[in-house]
């Protein structure tokens, strides 16, 4: 268990930039962007590429539970009002336009056969689409912009300057864009009527030819400031304000363990899946089992999977549980200051 | 050894006539803060960039500018990067990043610094300058003013050993510029910096500056110490005396009132020749209190003599009896339902030919204000009427056939065309359909007179400095043939010479029937040419009433006049009325 807060030490500057609003942040996206990043590709890879219905399930429960927490806390609720649409479009349509399989459990008015391997894979893909939807939602609001930079700049330091200087100019155009319409509004030279679409599209032209001067000749001040602060000099540095601590490499290194454990499982297909033409889970592992007592473990080793799997996905749910319950704690003063 | 020495620099740019800078010489001591002043286009910006090399501009050019004892070519880019440091005009262009921290590292990033040196000095940079607060933040969410404070400190962090600043205050509002020079006065005093500031607005600089340095088309005028300096400047006569704080202008006009008049004793200024005078309001008053006898109090029923200037606009009659162009009552807006009121129960009127005046903070709903006039903010309750119709019936056309116009803070906005002309142009046609080309040709050239663009037709509008920007601004806007003008923050980076030029056409406008509405920041601008002054704050106007009720009212709010001469000559509130009540009361006294 990492220490709650180790003492003499200034708190870690991320835990408030996290969320760019200190009231929001959640406590997964307290931790290093490398860690919020090796979670959500480990996530979204899994859920995307191994269609067991088990892990699934699993990747789909979790989601939907830290959707659910993190809208608590302000995340756009888009992931949770798209998802089931897409999850029964999925269904519908592998139902309706595929007809592998070969348990037919009756036909369709088109007289195509309904079997149940399509329903079965109908519903994976659906816990699939409705999955990385969520965690892709999840990824949205965990991941900020200055988290991607961090992590990007260090592969491709000019990417994230650049990355952040279009975070800075796309609201600037806007606002100018709003500026420019109103001020020739003001001198009488603005759209009369919204309902002549001709003269909305002319003006809309005539404000991104001005747009377009506009931005290149600020853009001239703003490299004169860039090169005035030394831009271009050769062995340029990236900073940030994270730091890899103990804490995030506890985490690695669960991450590490889970993902390998994983990896060697599903090679030796000791847990796999097929879908057609029949509807087989878990067929077994290398056959022939190296010895009799390997293939009886083979359901244990199973659940291992299964755990590992759910130990990974259920992390941020997990943390945000546990850091409640030590607010509550600290709240009702039963909290000793120091404890660790 | 003088830190910076520029040795007869002259230089000119491609395709131009008139050399930008004229053998200027010019030397800079270690810890020195000098500010550099001169009409807008005197060749400071261009002086300026010659200090960085990243910086200097192509064209011919002779001289030398020396760096530490060092021609400055010979020292290193990245030398230079972290020894000078320079900060422009705009806080929004010179803003590289999204975040307030990437910023303030941007420039120790660029110098390859280590992320534990980067963290501890912008640390260090963020605590000096009390932006822990929005450490975090977006840029977009700043203020301008904080934007400027953020590219200052951004400069401050590679920490250099000479701060360059190209009019850093022009584009802010007049307490963000206070409080933008006193934290450079603080580098200075605290960190030893050495500054290099260009300023049009002198009664905050010129006060902090040890040394101050007068440019004119190139060349340097005079350069010294602020008090030395005004002296020369007073004794040639230069109209750059125009520029210099209140107090100044006081001293000198009324060393000369004295020498006028019969009773002054001989050599009455030489007197004081090499003693300072008085630059801000507190010395003004400590001068003026010593003179306390020879004052009298103002009396608003005095004839006002002297025509000089446009301080004669205080005897104009009050126009009450014309019915109101434009009437708000009881109006209301929010920008969406559950927002917070911008303007709250606001009630004002303007009267036909009246030249109306409102002051106040920022983000007070001055602004708003406006655009309800224009028709673009809908209010939800209240009445407003422009030339008697609902500015939301009218339409933007409606309004604009109507006769009003209003020109916007930042004149870029409105400049479509590849050239000045083309824009003029563009407007005036748009207003006379069926007007002959050469009738709206002339038109435009009445206008360019009017506004003095005549010399930047042929210029790209983007090529032009920011005042006169905001005089291409003005005359698109006098093209629409206004009946009512709104203006937004006009007088921002005009620079003084212009502003009295500026007021006569709005004089002349009013005195044809037009009416002219006027949002700014610029106390001493409204005291000295508006019919009526409102204060706005919170939403709504607080108080109004003629200028010289309205500030004298006022005790912080209002003129450096006015505060110099509170208790002494009461109701004063521009140089002239402090003029016209010194030495009113004869005396025995000589001395001056």
């Amino acid at each position: 268990m990492p220490p709650l807060q180790r003492a003499g030490q200034a708190p870690p500057l991320r835990w408030a930039v996290s969320m760019g609003n200190a009231t929001q942040y959640s406590a997964f996206a307290g931790y290093h962007p490398l860690v919020n990043y090796l979670f959500f590709g480990y996530v979204v890879l899994v859920t995307a590429l191994f269609p067991h219905p088990v892990f699934l399930a699993i990747s789909f429960a979790a989601a939907l539970g830290t959707s659910a927490c993190l809208a608590r806390r302000s995340m756009p609720k888009f992931g949770l009002l798209l998802a089931p649409p897409l999850m029964a479009l999925a269904v519908v349509f592998n139902v309706c336009f595929t007809h592998r399989g070969v348990t037919i459990l009756g036909y369709l008015p088109s007289g195509n056969p309904l079997t149940l391997e399509s329903l079965l894979y109908g519903a994976a893909s659906a816990l699939m689409i409705g999955g990385v939807v969520l965690w892709c939602a999840c990824y949205g609001a965990v991941m900020t912009s200055d988290k991607f930079l961090y992590l990007f700049g260090r592969v491709v330091p000019a990417m994230s300057l650049i990355l952040s200087m279009a975070l800075r100019f796309l609201p600037r155009y806007r606002a100018q864009a709003a500026r420019i319409a109103s001020a020739r509004r003001g001198i009488g030279m603005g759209v009369s009527s919204p309902a002549n679409p001709l003269a909305k599209l002319r003006a809309g032209g005539e404000i991104l030819s001005v747009m377009v001067t506009w931005a290149l000749e600020n853009a001239i001040e703003t490299s004169d400031s860039m090169r005035a602060r030394g831009y271009g000099l050769p062995g340029r540095t990236a900073y940030a304000n994270y730091r890899l601590d103990d804490r995030d490499r506890g985490l690695l290194v669960v991450f590490a363990v889970a993902i390998t454990i994983l990896l060697v499982l599903v090679f030796s297909r000791i847990v796999s899946v097929s879908y057609y033409p029949v509807f087989v889970m878990n067929a077994g592992g290398a056959s022939p089992a190296p010895t009799v007592v390997w293939a009886a473990a083979y359901p244990v080793w199973r659940a291992v999977a299964y755990a590992c799997h759910a130990a990974v996905c259920f992390l941020p749910l997990g943390l945000e549980v546990r850091e409640d319950w030590i607010w509550r704690r600290a709240r009702t003063g039963m909290l000793v200051d120091g404890a660790d | 050894m003088a830190l910076i020495e520029v040795r007869g620099l002259t230089f000119r740019y491609p395709e131009r006539e008139q050399p930008a800078l004229d053998g200027v010489s010019l030397s800079v001591e270690r810890g020195a803060f000098v500010v550099l002043c001169g009409k807008s286009g005197c060749g400071k910006s261009t002086l300026l960039r010659h200090l960085r090399t990243a910086l200097t501009p192509h064209g011919e050019r002779s001289g030398e500018v020396r760096f530490d004892g060092r021609p400055l070519d010979g020292v290193g880019l990245r030398e230079q990067a972290a020894r000078i440091g320079f900060v422009q005009q705009s806080p929004d262009n010179q803003i590289v990043t999204d975040k307030v921290w990437h910023e303030l590292a941007f420039g120790l990033e660029s110098l390859g610094e280590p992320a534990p040196a980067i963290r501890r000095r912008v640390a260090e940079m963020a605590s000096f300058f009390g932006i822990q607060e929005w450490y975090e933040k977006s840029v977009a969410e700043l203020s301008g003013g904080q934007k400027q404070i953020l590219a200052l400190a951004s400069v401050m962090a590679m920490q250099p050993d000479v701060l360059v600043l190209d009019e850093p205050t022009a584009q802010l509002d007049p307490i963000a510029a206070e409080d933008f020079i006193g934290t450079l006065a603080k580098i200075h005093d605290e960190i030893g910096t050495t500054v290099v500031l260009s300023e049009h607005r002198l009664e905050a600089a010129l006060p902090r500056a040890g040394q101050a340095v007068v440019m004119s088309r190139g060349r340097v005028v005079c350069a010294g110490a602020p008090s030395g300096v005004g002296r020369r400047l007073h004794a040639l006569g230069d109209p750059m005396l125009a520029a210099m704080p209140t107090p100044a202008r006081v001293f000198f006009a009324a060393a000369e009132k004295k020498l006028d008049s019969a009773t002054a004793a001989a050599g009455g200024l030489a007197q004081n020749d090499n003693g300072s005078i008085p630059l801000t309001v507190r010395e003004g008053r400590e001068w003026l209190g010593a003179r306390a006898a020879e004052c009298r109090p103002y009396n608003s029923q005095d004839p006002i003599g002297h025509e000089t200037s446009v301080g004669a606009a205080f005897c104009r009659p009050q126009k009450t009896s014309a019915p109101p162009v434009v009437s708000l009552k009881d109006v209301w807006f929010r920008y969406d339902r559950a927002g917070r009121d911008v303007v709250r129960d606001l009630s004002l009127t303007l009267a036909a030919g009246e030249f109306l005046c409102v002051v106040g903070g920022n983000g007070t709903g001055k602004s708003t204000m406006l655009r309800i006039l224009t028709g673009e903010n809908r209010v939800w309750r209240g009445k407003v009427r422009v030339f008697v119709a609902d500015p939301q019936k009218a339409g933007a056309r409606g309004l604009a056939e109507a006769g009003l116009s209003a020109l916007p803070q930042d004149p870029q906005t409105l400049f479509t065309r590849p050239t000045v002309f083309d824009n003029l142009i563009d407007v005036a046609a748009y207003h006379n359909k069926k007007a002959a080309p050469e009738e709206i040709e002339a038109e435009v050239r009445r206008v360019c007179a009017l506004t003095e663009i005549e010399d930047l037709l042929a210029f790209h509008p983007y090529d032009v400095s920011g005042g006169e920007q905001q005089r291409i601004g003005l005359a698109m806007a006098l093209l629409a043939r206004p009946k009512i003008l709104l203006l937004d923050e006009p007088t921002k980076g005009m620079d003084s010479f212009f502003k009295e030029k500026f007021s006569r056409i709005l004089r002349r406008l009013t005195a044809d029937g037009a009416s002219v509405l006027m949002v700014s920041h610029d106390v001493e601008f409204c005291a000295r040419h508006a019919d009526r002054c409102a204060l706005f704050f919170n939403g709504s106007v607080v108080s109004e009433g003629a200028p010289r009720e309205f500030f004298s009212g006022n005790s912080f709010y209002t003129t450096a006049a006015s505060r110099m001469s509170r208790g002494l000559i009461d109701g004063a509130v521009t140089a002239e009325d402090i003029l016209d009540n010194l030495f009113a009361v004869a005396t025995p006294s000589d001395t001056f």
